[in-house]
């Protein structure tokens, strides 16, 4: 959908899991959306170097975020809002709904 | 060539703004290196980090120069110091808002020492990082005549954070 302004698919999926789930790691936004984690991290890479992303280390994992100081997140953020109220609502159920909230360890998912 | 394992932080940036300039190159010099600069060394950081519009090549080229030929992705180095430079995306910003105005050291553009500050407090703001708020008391400490506190204080509320901009002038004492 704003895959034209975003460049490629890739940057566009990374940059909508971010504005739904607030963070990631290139493992878990490549399993979500079935893409290869080379692809995403290369991605992460590049808006890592423009500013638009930030990144810190968790245990031996890299968790990115949007850059809350990059001054124009609030208008990115807006924007993507609005293109996933555009998506077919068979995709919404399907990568912008898993379940956040917290799940005791042992349980069956 | 000057010998750069001897140099300061601050001589490292001025040789850096000079050669760039040379090059035809502007750059903003931002970050913990101005904390360094603005706190006169009490913090250090190893961290040269220029805000360019300049391309890549054009900053290589020019590094090439003064010997920082070690590079890696956007970050050049040198192995006689420990110091490292990097090329961060434009634009100069804090926040929401755009930098216009800088403090000049001959060719070395930076931060000013309100913006300095800024800077700082918008890491503490959004990361709750202490080393920043720590930071900013320092150079705020260090540089009181030249901080606008008026300004800190209307954007701290532009930014929703005056109840942590308090507590930064509680630490200020």
């Amino acid at each position: 959908m704003l895959e034209p302004l975003f460049g490629n698919r890739t940057t566009e999926r990374i940059l909508f899991f971010l504005e739904r789930y607030g963070e990631g790691y290139p493992n878990k936004i490549a399993n979500s959306f079935g893409i290869r984690v080379n692809a995403v991290q290369q991605q992460m890479k590049r808006l890592e170097n423009g500013g638009i992303v930030v990144s810190r280390l968790m245990g031996k994992v890299r968790i990115y975020q949007f850059n809350p100081r990059y001054p124009f997140v609030g208008e990115i953020k807006t924007l993507i809002k609005k293109a996933i109220t555009f998506l077919p609502e068979s995709e919404i159920q399907k990568y912008y709904m898993l379940r956040t909230r917290p799940r005791k360890e042992g349980k069956p998912l | 060539m000057k010998n750069i394992s001897k140099l300061t932080i601050l001589e490292l940036a001025q040789l850096v703004a000079d050669n760039l300039s040379k090059n035809s190159i502007e750059a903003v010099l931002v970050g913990g290196a101005c904390v360094s600069i603005y706190s006169k060394n009490k913090y250090q950081s190893y961290d040269l980090d220029f805000v360019t519009e300049s391309s890549l090549k054009e900053v290589e080229n020019a590094l090439k120069e003064i010997g920082f030929d070690d590079k890696k992705g956007r970050i050049f180095s040198n192995f006689k110091t420990e110091f490292v430079i990097d090329f961060v995306a434009p634009p100069v910003s804090i926040g929401n808002e755009p930098i216009k105005e800088f403090f000049r050291l001959g060719n070395l553009k930076l931060l000013t020492p309100s913006d300095c500050v800024k800077d700082r407090l918008s890491a503490y703001y959004h990361w709750n990082d202490a080393q920043s708020l720590e930071q900013a008391v320092m150079v705020a400490k260090a540089q009181k005549n030249k901080i606008d506190l008026h300004e800190l204080e209307r954007w701290s509320k532009a930014e929703n954070n005056i109840s942590k901009y308090q507590y930064f002038i509680e630490k200020l004492g």
